[in-house]
């Protein structure tokens, strides 16, 4: 009997723990929604607890000043056609490499795999030299091309392994009725690698959506810049007006909470493979 | 046109596309960056040639080296903080009850949202006046220990590994809960029966079991601590006095503050050599560490 409370009290604390953990972990985030309703005074005063009055002002506020919607479009843009991109030209590259036979199969496997190994940061530098000869600064591509770019090496390598295990009867029978291998991508390899295509979709959008350094570095023009981007002139301009600061970082925020509470699943799974893999 | 060229052709088309952009925008870049760093440039006018003058420099800059250090402090942190506690945790959240699943969620949190959110958030929590870890502390009685915490050099970079780990734990936790849902039931069967309980099935069953995960974990600590440019360039710029300088914000800071892009291009140069030893070098001991 003493056993059994005893190990019920153990479970219990340690589960207290636990909560409390979480909590902490949460707790830059719980601060961050509380301060956005804050006036500033109260930011300081009350650094704890719940504002007394509720400004909801701060939110439209700091919409227009930090000019969050050309940030929210640019970013919408620019993570939507890199998307399609980096899905389209990486299952098409992981179809070839996952079937067929070459001469130079190697070498442009043990490429792309260099190119996973390379920091993204040690390129920015000759990138904006090379884009700034090129006229590409400051165009929807100077983000576009090295997105894609620094993300087909993983799509290709997770797309290849799970195409690799789709058995080859069904490309023989495919061929006895007629069909090409555009035919036989579109139909049957695309359909099929949904849940990878699903996988590389998510760290793929994450990343673009997220991007801040690329962005910094190839865009200086206001109407170009992404919402990473808007949001920074907070770090430095905006400092002192805490509760416009909180604001516009809260309406940042909550589009990826909401879409990380309902794919929770498979973007944990999502992150770890692509982590693991890359 | 025969089935064997129409075959060649398709994977040619295939490639093509992820070749073009992966060649362009990747390995070109390094090649360019190499060659880019025997001169003396500042992105407009003449390039003069110097030789290995720039890289000569890079290694005779103290803040080179302050800025290497500053990159393997964050290896350690990773290393030695967001192994254990994840590990720790993943042992204790290892069902799948609503609690747990819960918890795992909000550890993983930070994961998904832009490191300029966080670098801000944790920005104001370090706050010398109006953060909340200078309120806390004179909360509860300890406001001897209140600090600039980002602006004294002596403590910067120790302030910023607390966002570090808080950030980037997720991965790990469910790497290692994966793996402890892998180790199979009559393993736990045969530790009962041999009357291995508590720490002693911990230290003899478990930890072993999952070894091969943390030797992944710990490679991916060392090649992941490259990227933190961005949380570090959001709330200290590398400052104060270069104390937070990473690889990367030297590199940033030689050539888009002071447009040295000749110099800058022998750093970029520096670092993928750097992270190529790295990764080779983790490889090659947990290779090693495999034999053993």
């Amino acid at each position: 009997m003493m056993q059994l409370i005893q190990r019920k009290w153990k479970s219990g604390l340690v589960k207290t723990l636990m909560v409390l953990y979480a909590l902490i972990t949460l707790y830059p985030l719980i601060w961050l929604f509380m301060s956005s309703v804050k006036s500033n005074e109260e930011f300081y005063s009350r650094p704890f607890l719940l504002p007394t009055k509720w400004h909801w002002d701060s939110f439209s506020r700091a919409w227009n000043v930090s000019d969050m919607g050309t940030g929210m479009i640019n970013s919408i843009i620019v993570t939507g056609i890199s998307l399609v991109l980096t899905l389209v030209i990486a299952a098409l590259a992981a179809y070839v490499l996952s079937r067929f036979q070459f001469r130079f199969k190697l070498l442009v496997m043990g490429l792309f795999l260099l190119g996973m190994l390379i920091p993204i940061h040690s390129t920015l530098v000759p990138l904006f030299i090379m884009m700034n000869q090129t006229h590409l600064l400051n165009t929807y591509g100077a983000l576009i091309f090295p997105y894609v770019a620094f993300e087909l090496p993983i799509a290709i390598f997770i797309l290849q392994a799970y195409m690799n295990t789709f058995p080859r009867e069904i490309e023989e029978a495919a061929f006895l009725d007629g069909m090409g291998y555009w035919g036989i991508f579109r139909k049957m390899m695309l359909p099929l690698s949904a849940p990878a295509l699903s996988t590389v979709a998510i760290l793929a959008v994450l990343r673009y959506w997220n991007d801040f350094s690329f962005a910094l570095v190839f865009i200086s023009k206001p109407a170009l810049k992404t919402l990473p981007l808007s949001l920074s002139m907070f770090a430095t301009g905006y400092m002192t007006d805490y509760q416009l600061t909180m604001a516009a970082l809260a309406m940042a925020v909550i589009p990826t909470i909401i879409v990380y509470l309902v794919f929770q699943r498979s973007i944990m799974q999502g992150m770890v493979a692509g982590a693991v893999k890359g | 046109m025969t089935s064997a060229s129409r075959t060649k052709a398709f994977i040619a088309v295939g490639l093509l596309p992820a070749l073009l952009l992966f060649v362009l925008f990747v390995i070109l870049p390094i090649i360019w960056s190499a060659y880019y760093g025997f001169f003396d440039w500042k992105g407009i006018g003449a390039a003069t040639f110097i030789g290995f003058d720039n890289y000569t420099e890079v290694v005779k800059d103290p803040i080179f080296w302050t800025s290497l250090k500053n990159n393997m402090l964050i290896v350690i942190a990773s290393v030695f903080g967001q192994v254990p506690i994840a590990l720790v945790l993943a042992l204790l959240l290892v069902k799948n009850s609503r609690l747990h699943t819960f918890i795992r969620s909000a550890v993983f949190m930070p994961m998904v949202l832009s490191s300029v959110v966080v670098g801000i958030i944790w920005g104001y929590i370090y706050h010398p006046e109006i953060g909340i870890l200078n309120f806390l502390l004179d909360g509860i009685g300890l406001g001897s220990w209140k600090k600039e915490w980002l602006s004294d050099p002596d403590v910067s970079m120790y302030s910023l590994m607390v966002p570090i780990i808080w950030n980037y734990i997720g991965p790990y936790l469910i790497m290692f809960i994966a793996a402890l849902n892998n180790i199979p039931s009559e393993m736990d069967d045969a530790a009962k029966i041999d009357g291995a309980e508590g720490s002693r099935k911990l230290f003899s069953v478990t930890l072993p079991l999952v070894w091969d995960t943390i030797k992944v974990a710990v490679v991916l600590c060392i090649s992941g601590s490259l990227k933190a440019f961005d949380l570090i360039y959001v709330m200290t710029g590398g400052g104060p006095a270069h104390s937070t300088e990473l690889l990367a914000s030297y590199m940033y800071n030689n050539t888009f503050s002071i447009y040295r892009y000749g110099y800058g291009s022998a750093v970029s140069t520096v670092i993928i050599i750097i992270s190529l030893l790295l990764v080779a070098g983790s490889q090659y001991l947990m290779k090693r560490g495999d034999r053993l």
